[in-house]
């Protein structure tokens, strides 16, 4: 997978450019930019200011109402104590941690097998997941809930998470990962005397970290976002993950604004924290890969 | 077995390196093997088989042969929620599409501080779908942000129903889905930019092109690919679209936001539904995937030809 580096270019051209960027095309580009981030900013900035007002205050009335005139934590140690907000991120932290390591564990095994051993069956079993890969989850939706209600796995935690345990963008990522290191590294690592488990742990692993991160923080990202299977699965609210749980809460009690919108922010923090740290390794990462398909 | 592939040659040259047990593939392979089969090729197999039967979700089921796609050919509601997700996907695919690729080529900059702008345009993608829809709820309600700035700036004298009216309502959630979709549009737009030389560019310029004349006959050409890729990935999410309508209006009001999958959803969840019927809907929904991609790719190859 190649690494497109959003923003970084090669020196001279860089340095080129920003002389040739007039005042007049900056300015312009400037005012463009931050009218495109008022817009995706906007709605989450007024559920800040939502989520601070206190509960004398009117959500409405422009623009006035936009900055809260009493702010206030109140609204997050409510639906911290009033609604079950801190059982849901438990069951979405278990939720993602689970599907992680197996998403992490599985993708591996498989992309290494895919990319080194030689098996039989190898191109049929590759042929099968390039199919599915264009599948979407929606079409076996019913089938998949029956089969997981057969095994017992309606409304609980490992029934969210084994039908979607691992992704098939994983193993295709980690089996161009594993195809990228050299034969010759794993000849000079047997010639040395190391067995395949060593070779796999100290030669192998090593050399596809990279892939590994980008694998983490996609299962993550993926695993709080998910929103369809869990609700369809588990039938106890307080089973649900915090997306779902949210949803249901706002839907349910017509709650108090104030505190929807608290809750909502704190399920958004994570993703945006991974997303902040990480972005630079794993974005750049996901775009390229998108694009070698 | 396993050296099968190889010249003795060259297996005589690489000492035992991928000799391995019968056994080896399979400690590797099979965990996912059991998954797949289980949570993957199964229900995949069972869709079709239960598309042909009238088996509910709680069990059970005859085979009945074609019927529950003759009842499909002839289900109103159901023609409805199609007519209204293609509805979804002209006009939402068009406007991502465009409006990625310019905000692409706005931020595809050096400017000190655009990197910045970058990743907070490129923030929406990362958040839960749901709990964005969540958030909207409120800002598109009456006395919601929206409603808010238009009042205040005295362009509508009373607050727009925006998800209340059967007119609004569908448009209202394509703005939810644009508003989502950009993100990971202009980010893949964007990493296809990077990649487009500067050379053609240079040699336009020369030539006393100007900006608008470079960008449109220099570089988009250049990143057509791209392009008509995030066309066929939005166009196929689209054809998916679920949460914005569940969370936001539940369908309503009066069926003007149902779309493929709530309508299946509605048919082949709950318990003792109609898994049959559900399963021709859903093979319906895989039809519709695959001819999005399929026209898409052929649009491609036409144009690459």
């Amino acid at each position: 997978m190649t690494v497109i580096r959003t923003g970084r270019r090669s020196g001279p051209n860089r340095r080129e450019e920003r002389e040739r960027v007039s005042r007049g095309e900056a300015v312009l580009r400037w005012v463009l930019m931050l009218i495109a981030v008022a817009v995706v900013l906007g709605p989450l900035l007024w559920q800040v200011t939502t989520a601070l007002k206190g509960p004398g205050e009117s959500t409405a009335g422009f623009p006035g109402s936009l900055v809260p005139s009493e702010p206030t934590l109140d609204n997050f140690v409510t639906a911290f104590t009033q609604i079950p907000l801190a059982r849901y991120l438990l069951n979405s932290g278990g939720i993602a941690a689970l599907g992680v390591v197996t998403n992490l564990l599985l993708a591996t095994l498989t992309g290494y097998a895919l990319a080194r051993i030689p098996f039989r069956g190898r191109n049929v079993y590759l042929a099968a997941l390039l199919a599915t890969a264009a599948l979407p989850f929606e079409v076996i939706l019913v089938s998949t809930l029956l089969v997981t209600r057969n095994l017992g796995l309606q409304d609980t935690l490992v029934g969210v998470v084994l039908p979607q345990a691992v992704s098939i963008t994983s193993i295709f990522v980690m089996r161009q990962a594993f195809r990228g290191i050299p034969d010759e590294l794993e000849e000079a690592a047997t010639i040395d005397g190391a067995g395949p488990v060593r070779t796999f742990l100290r030669i192998m692993l090593p050399n596809v970290k990279g892939s590994l991160a980008v694998i983490t923080v996609l299962g993550f990202l993926d695993s709080w976002d998910h929103f369809i299977w869990p609700l369809v699965i588990l039938s106890s609210p307080e089973k649900y993950p915090v997306n779902v749980g949210v949803q249901y809460l706002s839907g349910a009690f017509s709650a108090d604004q104030r505190v929807i919108s608290a809750a909502a922010l704190v399920v958004i923090v994570p993703p945006l924290l991974v997303y902040m740290l990480m972005q630079r390794h794993v974005f750049s990462g996901l775009a390229g890969g998108a694009l070698k398909g | 077995m396993l050296l099968r592939d190889r010249s003795p040659a060259k297996t005589a040259a690489r000492p035992a390196l991928r000799r391995h047990r019968w056994y080896v593939p399979l400690v590797f392979v099979g965990p996912v093997l059991i998954l797949q089969g289980t949570f993957l090729f199964t229900p995949l197999v069972n869709t079709f088989v239960l598309s042909f039967t009238d088996a509910s979700t709680v069990g059970g089921g005859q085979f009945v042969g074609l019927d529950n796609f003759a009842t499909l050919a002839g289900d109103a509601g159901f023609w409805a929620a199609v007519g209204r997700t293609f509805l979804y996907m002209l006009c939402t695919v068009p406007v991502i599409v465009t409006l990625s690729t310019s905000l692409a080529i706005l931020v595809n900059t050096s400017l000190r501080g655009s990197a910045v702008i970058r990743s907070l345009l490129f923030s929406p993608m990362v958040m839960p779908l749901a709990t964005v829809a969540v958030m909207f709820q409120f800002v598109l309600r009456s006395d919601g942000l929206v409603n808010q700035v238009l009042g205040g700036l005295h362009v509508i004298s009373r607050p727009l129903p925006f998800l209340s009216s059967s007119n609004l309502a569908l448009v209202s959630l394509m703005l939810v889905t644009v508003w989502k979709g950009c993100a990971l549009a202009t980010l893949i737009s964007l990493a296809a930019l990077q990649n487009v030389s500067g050379e053609l560019d240079e040699a336009a310029r020369i030539d006393g092109a100007g900006w608008l004349r470079r960008t449109w006959s220099v570089t988009l050409p250049q990143i057509r690919g791209t392009t008509v890729l995030v066309g066929v990935l939005t166009s196929i999410s689209v054809l998916r679209i679920f949460t914005e309508p569940y969370v936001m209006t539940g369908g309503g009001p009066g069926g003007s936001t149902e779309t493929i999958v709530l309508y299946l959803f509605e048919q082949g969840v709950s318990p003792g539904t109609q898994a049959g019927y559900a399963s021709a809907i859903s093979l319906a929904l895989f039809v519709f995937v695959l001819a999005a991609a399929a026209v898409t790719w052929i649009v491609t190859r036409g144009r690459r030809a």
